[in-house]
């Protein structure tokens, strides 16, 4: 269920920058073949026919002797007829598997080469992006790759021009090259710069932290969990996601005097080791088991480190978490990244203190700090919860794992024996079932 | 003694006495404040004037210098003109704009510049000659003159190309301050005869013999066609301008006890007081009136223009023909269809045919419009003025564009003045064509780009070939120019086709402008970067594009002017207003260069910020070794870097 292809206006001749329709050959919804003739253009000087590219069903969005100009989307081909009643709105919006605005290519299909600049190839090569993306470019530069991953988070409007990366003004400062060395900034920085405008631009930005009690926290936690040991992140993730669903606020954006809220919900976590900072996807971790959401973690944290990362690895990350626990660091500020409203950090364990303190920055411009403070209390009481209480452990959570009575209901004041079942696994047993009945 | 057969006419005689009455109340009214600027007046040497000036017929011409009114009143009879002028009225010979020195009326032409008039008035009788209407024309020089190259460099020609041109060198033994016997070496005489010019000479206090020889020697010219230098001995009673004198006193005296109208004076007193009273009466009656008159509005002078470029963008076709093949075209054509039209140049004869074989077969086609010249560039320049001041359209070849320098006077002090300066009475177009350029390891005087020096000279059109546009087109709009225009062209273009190279993901397009302004850019994508470049390295530019965009990764827009004497800068305001990043090339030095033109101007208008860098040669002389030639000429290399370190 899918658009296959988008048939545009084609650059037939230089001097054409429009062309007019002389023929459909089929009606909305026909199914069509490879090959197929769909429609015919006329130019200044003679016809041209657009052949299907593969098999599918067409829509036309042109009428007969009407003209059209050059890249315009004149129809579509689906690859399911129920695709045709969604296209018509979708058309002038993103659309999520081309991911391309028709501004931001150019006004004229190129049938030539296409020359790709030496950042840009890089740039391919480093994230793996699709060159098939760019048929019908003429040039494609670090830029065009950058504006086609940005855009589709934005389903407002789209963008005339190039965005431009640095700030407006060209840089003024002295800099007196006898006491300083320059570097020139990477374009990964400057894109970093970018996106982190976008939200703190606005100056309304608010900090809120909790701390968390983390006595004996890892005591269960390491058990379940296969490949991260001492470490709270899956755990935060496999929470944050779940109270995501209830402050949606959090899992959404600012956009011009109205609050766009997100229908997933997708984590992104930061990693920065070697290969740059970059926020990493697991998407709909709401969704996903304490397992899943480690396997995820682990494989693009692999994948990250053998730069494979994919396209949408990277992007449409609705809530982002920061995890700096293993820099020793105390509480911290992050910022919030593009098209969300709330980051997550998350600072080193205090091991004297035996906790450590959970930072939520949020956009003003969206809550305020009741519903913040609410959203890290309840996180708060969450995690706790995972704490193993020495001696002070909740009578109902302990039960016999031969008669399951729990402590509660067990009579007998002597209380349970810490025992290893026949699979291995670390259980409690009621005295009666020890001695037997 | 010489036996004389005229015999002084009271008629000359007054007119001698009306040139010195005129000259003193010039004296008088600058004592008064009542003229703005100074005169150099020629009370002594009226009967040079008288001789020369007033035995002319109607067709001939007179070129003078600064000590001119003499010549032009007896020349023209226009009393009233030269009063105005000087007393800077609306109504004077030239609307007050060119004062004592710069004068024109009626085939008068005058200018303040020593030596630079004697190649255009060669030029203006060698227009007569061309023309074949008998007419002859006198140039006067003073004793100063004598120091300044360009008159030995004319006489040269004159006498080679068999021009009838009179000199008058009126020796009156001072130049400005300084005796002659300080500065001048030789014989005056001789040096005429050196190149087998006939000569003659006079003196003022002997008027009567001094007419009749003018007579006999202009009639020489007119019979012979051949040039003829003529030594006055005379001496001026009064200053040099309106500075101090410091002749002895006892010259001065001696000088105007033999000065024949004092000893007129003495002799005839009542025809000389009549005579004087008449005069005054006269001028002073003129001078009263003027004094009331208006002074000339500045927008009948000069109005400020705006200039809007074409905005009708086609496809450029490519000519399988080399850009020299076109040049030599045109002449061709053109020197069949129109006799006016005169090609100029060295080594221009063919089989040569120039260095760069622009003139091929010209002089084969049309030896009597073809004029192969000694090397004189000064000389060929002012004739090449005086040629177009008298009908023809001459197109003159400086061989190397780094030779232009030996001609700047003519460029600068005349052609680019002679319009304005006598209020728009006549026109000059002259065209000035050379190849600059380097990259051929030519060495510091063969390889420049002096580009910035021509550019912006008052009144003067400067053009830059290039490779796109077919070079026939341009000078066919320089064909029809009223006014002087230089042409740029570049030795290493010269051999290439017309849009020998095309990139495939590029769109190649020119404007309507007379003068097109050439733009390429990405067929499909929205440029990020404008560069502007304009003859002969626009070419390596456009090759180098494709290459700019993937080391840098911005999709550079490339727009080439022709006309650099004005800018399409509305044309680039656009394009830079969109990709906000500027970067000019040129070949020539960056100091006060094209780009530092285009740039202000820009900015002028531009309402954004936007990122700007030139990009030109270091300001050093261009070597002849490959290596360091391309180091300081802009090459692909520094280019790239550049842009890629300059731009965010």
């Amino acid at each position: 269920m899918a658009l296959l292809h988008d048939i545009r206006v084609p650059l037939i001749a230089v001097n054409d920058t429009t062309l007019t329709v002389v023929a459909l050959l089929f009606k909305d919804g026909d199914e069509v073949q490879k090959e197929d003739i769909i429609m015919t253009f006329e130019t200044s000087k003679t016809t041209y026919d657009v052949e299907a590219e593969s098999d599918g069903f067409v829509k036309y969005f042109c009428e007969v002797d009407k003209e059209y100009a050059v890249n315009d989307v004149v129809a579509q081909l689906f690859s399911d007829r129920s695709d045709l009643d969604i296209a018509v709105q979708k058309l002038t919006t993103i659309l999520p598997e081309i991911k391309i605005t028709e501004e931001v290519i150019s006004a004229t299909v190129w049938t030539g080469d296409t020359v790709y600049s030496a950042k840009a190839l890089e740039f391919i090569e480093k994230n793996k992006v699709d060159k098939k993306l760019f048929v019908g470019k003429d040039f494609v530069s670090q830029n065009d790759i950058e504006q086609l991953l940005n855009i589709s988070n934005n389903n407002a409007k789209s963008v005339i021009y190039v965005e431009r990366i640095a700030p407006q003004q060209p840089v003024h400062s002295e800099v007196d090259t006898q006491n300083v060395d320059i570097q020139l900034l990477t374009s990964n920085k400057k894109r970093e710069i970018n996106f982190l405008q976008s939200v703190q631009a606005a100056g309304l930005t608010s900090l809120i932290s909790v701390t968390v009690e983390t006595e004996g926290i890892f005591t269960f936690i390491n058990t379940t969990q296969k490949y991260f040991k001492n470490t709270l992140l899956p755990v935060i993730i496999y929470e944050t996601s779940r109270l995501l669903k209830k402050y949606k606020v959090l899992n959404g954006y600012f956009t011009d005097n109205a609050i766009a809220f997100y229908k997933d919900v997708n984590i992104g976590f930061a990693v920065d080791i070697d290969k740059g900072l970059k926020v990493l996807k697991i998407p709909n971790a709401s969704d996903k088991t304490m397992v899943a959401i480690e396997e995820a973690l682990f494989s693009l944290s692999n994948k990250y480190l053998d730069d494979i990362l994919q396209v949408e690895d990277l992007t449409d990350i609705t809530f982002t978490i920061t995890d700096l626990s293993a820099e020793g660091v105390g509480l911290f500020y992050p910022l919030v990244n593009k098209n969300n409203s709330a980051i997550l950090g998350i600072s080193a364990i205090d091991e004297k203190l035996q906790r450590c303190t959970l930072t939520l920055t949020f956009d003003h411009r969206v809550t305020e700090g009741k519903t913040a403070a609410n959203f890290l209390k309840e996180l708060k009481h969450r995690l706790e919860s995972y704490q193993f209480k020495d001696g002070k452990k909740e009578l109902d959570h302990l039960f016999c794992f031969k008669c399951l009575k729990t402590m509660k209901e067990d009579l007998s004041g002597i209380g349970f024996l810490k025992c290893i079942t026949s699979q291995g696994k670390e259980a409690t047993i009621c005295q009666s079932c020890v001695k037997g009945f | 003694m010489e036996v004389v057969e005229t015999k002084i006419t009271h008629k000359q005689i007054k007119q001698a006495l009306l040139i010195r009455s005129v000259e003193e109340m010039f004296l008088t009214l600058f004592s008064q404040g009542k003229l703005n600027g100074t005169v150099h007046t020629c009370v002594g040497q009226e009967f040079s004037a008288i001789a020369f000036a007033g035995q002319l017929k109607k067709g001939d011409f007179i070129f003078s210098n600064h000590r001119c009114h003499g010549h032009y009143l007896a020349f023209t009879k226009d009393v009233r003109g030269l009063l105005a002028e000087l007393l800077g009225k609306a109504s004077g010979t030239c609307g007050g704009i060119g004062s004592s020195q710069h004068l024109c009326k009626d085939n008068f032409f005058s200018n303040g510049i020593q030596g630079g008039i004697i190649p255009v008035a060669a030029g203006y009788a060698l227009a007569n000659k061309l023309k074949q209407n008998g007419a002859v024309g006198i140039v006067f020089i003073g004793d100063g003159t004598l120091g300044e190259g360009a008159l030995y460099e004319t006489m040269n020609i004159i006498s080679k190309w068999e021009i009838p041109l009179l000199i008058v060198c009126e020796n009156n033994f001072y130049a400005q301050s300084t005796p002659q016997s300080v500065n001048l070496a030789g014989d005056i005489q001789a040096r005429a005869q050196a190149f087998d010019i006939n000569t003659y000479k006079g003196t003022t206090w002997e008027p009567e013999l001094l007419i009749e020889k003018a007579s006999i020697a202009i009639e020489e010219v007119r019979k012979t066609q051949q040039p003829i230098f003529f030594l006055v001995e005379t001496f001026r009673l009064n200053a040099h301008s309106k500075g101090d004198d410091d002749r002895a006193e006892s010259e001065l005296t001696h000088y105007k006890g033999k000065d024949y109208l004092n000893q007129f004076k003495k002799e005839s007193p009542i025809y000389y007081d009549n005579y004087i009273k008449e005069i005054n009466t006269k001028i002073e009656r003129l001078v009263t009136e003027i004094l009331l008159e208006e002074e000339l509005p500045i927008e009948s002078y000069y109005q400020a223009s705006t200039l809007v470029s074409n905005v009708n963008w086609k496809a450029i076709a490519p000519i399988n023909q080399r850009q020299v093949e076109r040049l030599n075209g045109f002449f061709k054509q053109k020197i069949e269809q129109d006799d006016r039209v005169l090609f100029i140049g060295e080594d221009i004869l063919s089989p040569y045919g120039g260095a760069f074989k622009v003139a091929k077969d010209l002089s084969f086609i049309r030896p009597a419009q073809v004029f192969s010249t000694p090397i004189s560039e000064a000389a060929i320049a002012g004739i090449s003025n005086g040629l177009a001041l008298n009908g023809f359209k001459p197109f003159v070849e400086i061989m190397f564009g780094d030779f232009v320098t030996l001609a700047l006077d003519q460029i600068i002090n005349h052609a680019s003045k002679f319009y304005h300066m006598f209020n728009k009475q006549i026109t000059c177009p002259v065209v000035f064509r050379m190849p600059m350029g380097g990259y051929r390891g030519y060495g510091p005087t063969h390889s420049q780009t002096l580009d910035k020096f021509l550019i912006g000279i008052d009144n003067i059109k400067t053009i830059a070939l290039n490779v796109f546009i077919d070079p026939a087109r341009l000078y066919d709009c320089i064909y029809l120019e009223k006014h002087p225009v230089i042409v740029i062209e570049n030795k290493a273009d010269y051999g290439k086709k017309i849009m020998h190279h095309k990139s495939s993901n590029f769109i190649y397009e020119s404007n309507q402008d007379n003068y097109p302004v050439v733009k390429i850019c990405p067929v499909a994508s929205k440029p990020t970067l404008t560069i502007v470049a304009y003859g002969g390295i626009a070419d390596m530019v456009a090759t180098i594009l494709e290459e700019i965009f993937v080391e840098t990764d911005f999709k550079p827009e490339l727009i080439v002017p022709t006309l650099l004497s004005n800018l399409p800068i509305d044309i680039i305001y656009n394009s830079a207003r969109n990709t906000q990043r500027l970067v000019v090339i040129e070949e020539g030095s960056a100091y006060a260069g094209v780009g530092s033109e285009l740039i202000s101007a820009l900015m002028e208008q531009m309402d954004a910020p936007i990122q700007i860098k030139r990009i030109a040669a270091y300001p050093v002389p261009i070597p002849s070794v490959k290596s360091l030639e391309n180091t300081v000429l802009p090459d692909k290399k520094r280019i790239i870097q550049t842009i890629k370190e300059s731009f965010l």
